[in-house]
């Protein structure tokens, strides 16, 4: 394995400011939005632009270029429903700090964003459902199955399809909670990559509690293999965890002073 | 079916030190191959060896082949001098034993005077090792690093509670590179590294010491320790570890029993020098294998099987 991969959430269209940024093209709100990030310690920036029906394409070239440009070509998520503004995004990507990530392809409708992946040589999240959630485990396998035949005939590295279990609330779906785990578990006795929206199961918690849920549902599911995640990673004491577990997994060597790097 | 290896591809390189000056330059470091794994990849640079010079001259009672090497050499350039003319020398370590005030308590300004001299006649690049003791070590560093700004040498070593000032005088304030010791303690490796990078001391200056021991006084720890900052280097790409490795073992090879006994004392152990030299040898050549980019040895005969090992693997 390696370090685990944080995927910063926070340039998400759903934030009115970034909303209003995009529409606008304003660079300000974008900017300190990344660079708050990357300074936290995020692996890969994720760039939502939302389903982005009209200009999705001009949108996600300049919101790429804006970032790599300001930020030394960090590394970057590109999640949109629109496959045709991904394309445009990764045809301005620059990979010299890591291949892009498609967000995302599912086993129903957007199973071609994997194909688009594998013709501009990126990562692609694999969310292991048709449409909606999962009703089990042998569903999310059914999927996993699907997916990774699709990524294998367009000729992709097994380890650039990262398996995205699908994060399930806990207030409404605590029942459900484990069998997430679970399968994390299995896919990394596979051998996979995996990776999913993490704050999912604390949405709806009062503030001061999700940190406290998003570190313990880390942990365990780090425990269980999980290679990566989409995060908040302004989380200090989420991403005080994630270091914590990489030190207790191996992938980085103990110093007094881990939590500063 | 012919075999086809699949070699792991190391993308991060152990970072490259530059020591030295003008025409007595060289390079630590660079190379993303395993230790003594050159087939695995082309141009990977060479291991190096230093050698060792004392200060106050080498006690050289039953040791009739170094007394010879450095007859007649009385002053430390001289005896300087005589080490880089060794065929396989890379570099000369000045070794200020004599500072110690355990032992003669050379002053400071003594020992600047010396080393300017020895600087000034040595034909390869200088390193400059302390007598251990913290309080004379941070005097004598900050005044060497001063007295010899330019010069680009490396000093040997700023430890955990001596790094702050060793940090700001040696490198930060006189431009020299420094060595981080750590006694084969890998934790306190990394720490000692990202503490002196959060001081402002840039990796491109920054050596590992990690310290040595004998070959059978503990040499495991040695090895696995060697071993496991070279993974971190090169497999988790952990930038506070890809720094190079000088592995100082002639003070370790020529202080355990097998290379101080007499003859008289163990007549059937045979002659004391060449049980030195042997034990210099198989630690440098241990070392090297488990990931030092070099080793400073203080034999003459040392100096050229170990050069011999690398010219031979290479």
């Amino acid at each position: 394995m390696a370090k685990f991969v944080t995927i910063g959430e926070r340039i998400h269209c759903i934030s009115p400011t970034i909303r209003e940024a995009m529409a606008n093209r304003d660079p300000a709100p974008i900017l300190k939005r990344a660079k708050e990030q990357i300074d936290a310690g995020a692996t890969y920036l994720d760039v939502n632009i939302g389903p982005a029906e009209n200009g999705g394409e001009e949108l996600m070239k300049w919101a790429v270029r804006l970032i790599q440009d300001n930020f030394d070509n960090h590394p970057l998520c590109l999640d949109t429903a629109n496959s045709k503004a991904i394309e445009a995004g990764l045809s301005v990507y620059n990979p010299v700090r890591g291949k892009a990530i498609v967000n995302s392809a599912d086993a129903g409708d957007r199973i071609g964003n994997i194909d688009l992946a594998a013709a501009n040589g990126a990562i692609c999240f694999a969310l292991c459902s048709k449409a909606g959630v999962p009703s089990d485990n042998d569903e999310r396998m059914a999927c996993c199955q699907e997916l990774l035949e699709r990524g294998m005939e367009q000729g992709m590295d097994p380890e650039d399809l990262w398996f995205d279990p699908l994060f399930l609330v806990i207030k409404g779906m605590q029942d459900k909670q484990m069998e997430v785990l679970e399968f994390i578990k299995m896919c990394s006795d596979m051998g996979f990559k995996t990776t999913g929206g993490l704050s999912n199961v604390s949405n709806g918690m009062p503030k001061l509690i999700r940190p406290i849920i998003d570190s313990a549902t880390v942990a365990m599911a780090m425990m269980n293999g999980l290679t990566s995640a989409i995060v908040n990673p302004c989380d200090l004491r989420l991403m005080e965890t994630i270091k914590s577990c990489d030190v207790i997994r191996g992938e980085t060597l103990y110093a007094d002073s881990y939590l500063e790097l | 079916m012919s075999f086809e290896p699949k070699l792991r591809a190391y993308t991060a390189p152990v970072f490259t030190v530059e020591v030295g000056s003008g025409e007595r330059k060289m390079t630590l470091g660079g190379e993303s191959v395993q230790p003594l794994c050159f087939f695995d990849k082309p141009d990977q640079p060479a291991p190096l060896i230093g050698v060792e010079v004392s200060d106050i001259g080498f006690e050289t009672e039953g040791l009739p082949e170094l007394a010879a090497f450095y007859a007649g050499a009385d002053t430390l350039a001289a005896r300087a001098v005589k080490a880089a003319s060794l065929p396989g020398a890379s570099f000369v370590c000045l070794h200020f034993e004599g500072a110690d005030p355990a032992a003669t308590n050379k002053s400071v300004e003594d020992c600047v005077a010396e080393a300017k001299e020895a600087v000034a006649a040595c034909p390869l690049p200088v390193v400059i090792a302390g007598c251990k003791n913290i309080e004379k070590d941070t005097a004598l560093f900050t005044a060497l690093a001063e007295a010899l700004t330019g010069e680009n040498l490396l000093f040997l070593s700023a430890r955990e509670e001596d790094y702050k000032a060793m940090g700001a005088a040696v490198a930060l304030a006189y431009g020299h590179k420094l060595g981080a010791e750590s006694a084969v303690d890998i934790n306190l490796a990394k720490q000692l590294n990202v503490v002196l990078t959060q001081l402002g001391v840039a990796s491109s200056s920054i050596v590992m010491n990690l310290g040595a021991a004998a070959a059978g006084y503990g040499f495991e720890y040695v090895a696995s320790t060697l071993d496991r900052v070279r993974s971190a280097a090169l497999e988790q790409q952990d930038g506070m570890l890809r720094m190079p490795v000088v592995t100082i073992v002639s003070a370790e090879a020529w202080s355990v029993k097998e290379a101080l006994v007499s003859e008289d004392d163990m007549p059937e152990w045979g002659p004391r020098e060449e049980r030195g030299i042997q034990m210099e040898a198989v630690t440098a050549a241990a070392c090297l294998a488990s990931g030092s980019d070099a080793v400073i040895l203080r034999h003459p005969v040392s100096v050229e099987k170990t050069a011999a090992l690398i010219a031979a693997l290479m």
